[in-house]
């Protein structure tokens, strides 16, 4: 059976910590503005606040990122194959070299803002290029997100947000393989998907 | 223009000619410099970054593509007008043929232009051709509006072959059948490019490719409408007062085709609730409320002005014509700021931040939720494209013999 590498984040474990966006953000070297996952209140007006009413208020977090959909509408709709689903572990790939710019996959996707357009020059806080050596450089005006940690795939590692996480809140594995620990806690655990009903069948399961 | 068509009706006949190539030479170089302006933004833009408009993750289309879809409508109503009467062997609109035909070329090639603005890297624009992703409404797109547009020159080059007897007639019908067939296709896969999209409530709907064709249809004839009667005014055509009024009649039923397609979608998308309701509501009370009515209130006057007879008077059509363009812009900009309007993941942090453009801030800071407006680089350079179509057009009129051949010496005879 393909590979379909995902993840189980355990909302009962995560405390809002942005650990897991701050890592990914100094792993990938993202320029200025860009965050490929972030970690988002769900339910409050606005970031950090509670849903409800007092005194039945309850706060959530929820860290959002590329959902590496078995299904996504983000490679059927890019013009060029810029953005492709990797056969070999399911991953939803963007090739900046090929990236005409159009912003037709942004369009295409239902996750809100997931997909981040670098709308200049990228810059950087640092004056020096952080994280790891081997994640292609940015460009200007081409559309970027999530790769799975691409590059750390490639020496068999996983994700640098899984390791990152202080409440081990986050794992990750092949989906498909139903001896991996992300399938068994799938099997275990009560879960959520975002957006089901857009067919998009992500990989990325939230276990509440 | 009032002042010049009546220098032109003053001036002597044979000094008519001369005095409006005049005119229309100091028109080409303007319109040329604006085109050369647009162009240098353009170029700013590039190289600046796309930071300088007003386009963001969450907004992340804006006027270019708005002026994208209005100009592939717009394109439609010339070649519509042209090919119907051929195809179906019904009687024509008075030999406006050619010139319709034109203005189509004018509006495709701006088409494109807008899609070329829009793109980040258009030096990569080959890679449409080498890596050509065939699943991609957007390639879709590419392939039939190159089509269209070589089909539209052919079909131009075959009408004035025929004309000089160097073609037959029954040649030009098959041609008009096929440039008729490419016109309704290239609308519906332009519509395509947003209602296949699963990811907007707004976007997602069978309807859109229909809905397209009559707005399409609409403007595109309303454009026409326009260029006759200033040509009429110029003097560059003659074309008959019955000739008007059929064509103000046609306007008034693409009208109401629009909008009747407008209220059932509106019905659908509101009937379940949920967020086709708030689709709903986007439009009728909420920040795309300006342009939803203003499409509205312009369809009924522009109704009433077609299906009045006392009304359709050459003035009067003009108005119509023009609010009928305006029409399916405001329809434009609903459909594509409306689409991005809605996020599905409504989570405090995503709705706020470097996504939403500064002009979207400026619009929340004033108690606004609008999330877009263009930026003056951005109007900048659709007026700068606008100025390349007024270009075209005049050089065509110039360089092309795209006069009536009908047209006799006495060309004032039966202007109104």
């Amino acid at each position: 059976m393909s590979v379909q590498l995902g993840m189980a984040i355990d909302l009962k474990r995560c405390v809002g910590c942005h650990t897991c966006a701050v890592a990914c953000k100094i792993e990938n070297n993202l320029p200025d503005g860009n965050w490929w996952n972030r970690t988002t209140t769900e339910g409050g007006d606005a970031q950090d606040t509670p849903s409800g009413v007092y005194p039945n208020l309850k706060r959530e977090y929820i860290t959002l990122a590329c959902q590496h959909c078995a299904n996504p509408a983000c490679v059927r709709a890019c013009p060029v194959g810029a953005t492709y689903k990797r056969e070999e572990d399911g991953v939803v790939f963007q090739d900046y070299e090929k990236c005409i710019g159009c912003r037709m996959c942004i369009a295409a996707c239902p996750y809100t803002g997931v997909r981040q357009y670098n709308w200049e020059e990228p810059k950087h806080a640092m004056d020096y290029a952080v994280g790891d050596a081997d994640v292609p450089a940015h460009q200007k005006h081409t559309v970027e997100k999530c790769t799975l940690c691409a590059h750390r795939l490639a020496r068999g590692e996983e994700p640098a947000c899984i390791n990152a996480c202080p409440a081990d809140a986050r794992h990750f594995g092949d989906l498909h393989d139903l001896t991996s620990e992300v399938a068994q806690l799938i099997v275990q655990r009560e879960y959520r998907q975002l957006l089901t009903d857009k067919g998009t069948e992500p990989s990325i399961y939230y276990l509440v | 223009m009032t002042a010049q068509t009546a220098q032109s009706q003053a001036a002597p006949p044979s000094a008519a000619p001369e005095h409006r190539s005049k005119g229309q030479l100091i028109a080409l170089i303007i319109a040329a410099v604006v085109a050369l302006g647009g162009i240098a933004l353009w170029v700013f833009q590039l190289a600046g970054g796309m930071v300088n408009t007003n386009m963001r993750n969450l907004d992340s289309w804006g006027i270019y593509i708005i002026f994208f879809m209005l100009f592939v409508g717009l394109s439609a109503g010339g070649l519509i007008i042209s090919s119907v009467p051929k195809v179906f062997g019904i009687k024509g609109f008075g030999g406006i043929s050619k010139i319709a035909v034109w203005v189509s070329i004018c509006c495709t090639v701006l088409a494109v232009a807008f899609v070329v603005v829009d793109l980040g890297g258009p030096l990569r624009v080959w890679e449409l051709f080498a890596y050509a992703n065939l699943t991609s409404p957007l390639m879709w797109d590419i392939i039939v509006l190159t089509i269209y547009l070589i089909i539209s020159i052919i079909y131009l080059w075959a009408t004035l072959r025929a004309e000089s007897g160097r073609s037959t007639a029954a040649a030009l019908r098959v041609l008009s059948a096929i440039a008729l067939l490419c016109a309704v296709l290239v609308h519906t896969v332009t519509a395509w490019i947003f209602g296949l999209q699963i990811s907007h409530e707004f976007w997602y709907t069978a309807l859109l490719g229909p809905w397209f064709v009559s707005s399409a249809l609409l403007s595109g004839l309303a454009l026409v409408l326009i260029v006759v009667v200033v040509l009429n005014r110029t003097g560059y055509l003659s074309l008959g007062q019955e000739n008007l009024i059929k064509m103000a009649r046609l306007l008034g039923v693409f009208t109401a085709v629009d909008l009747y397609f407008f209220g059932c979608d509106l019905l659908t998308s509101g009937f379940p609730g949920g967020q086709g309701g708030e689709t709903v509501t986007l439009l009728t009370t909420g920040p795309l409320a300006g342009y939803f009515w203003a499409e509205v209130i312009f369809g009924i006057i522009t109704m009433i002005i077609a299906f009045v007879p006392s009304l359709r008077k050459t003035s009067l059509i003009l108005v119509a014509s023009v609010l009928s363009v305006l029409a399916i812009l405001c329809k434009r900009i609903q459909l594509l700021i409306g689409g991005f309007q809605i996020p599905n993941l409504d989570f405090a942090s995503l709705s706020t931040g470097p996504d939403l453009s500064s002009g979207g801030q400026a619009f929340s800071s004033l108690g606004g939720s609008l999330i877009y407006f263009p930026s003056p680089l951005e109007l900048g350079v659709v007026i700068g494209v606008l100025g390349l179509g007024v270009f075209l057009l005049l050089l065509g009129l110039r360089l092309l013999p795209l006069k009536p051949i009908t047209r006799t010496t006495s060309d004032t005879a039966d202007r109104d």
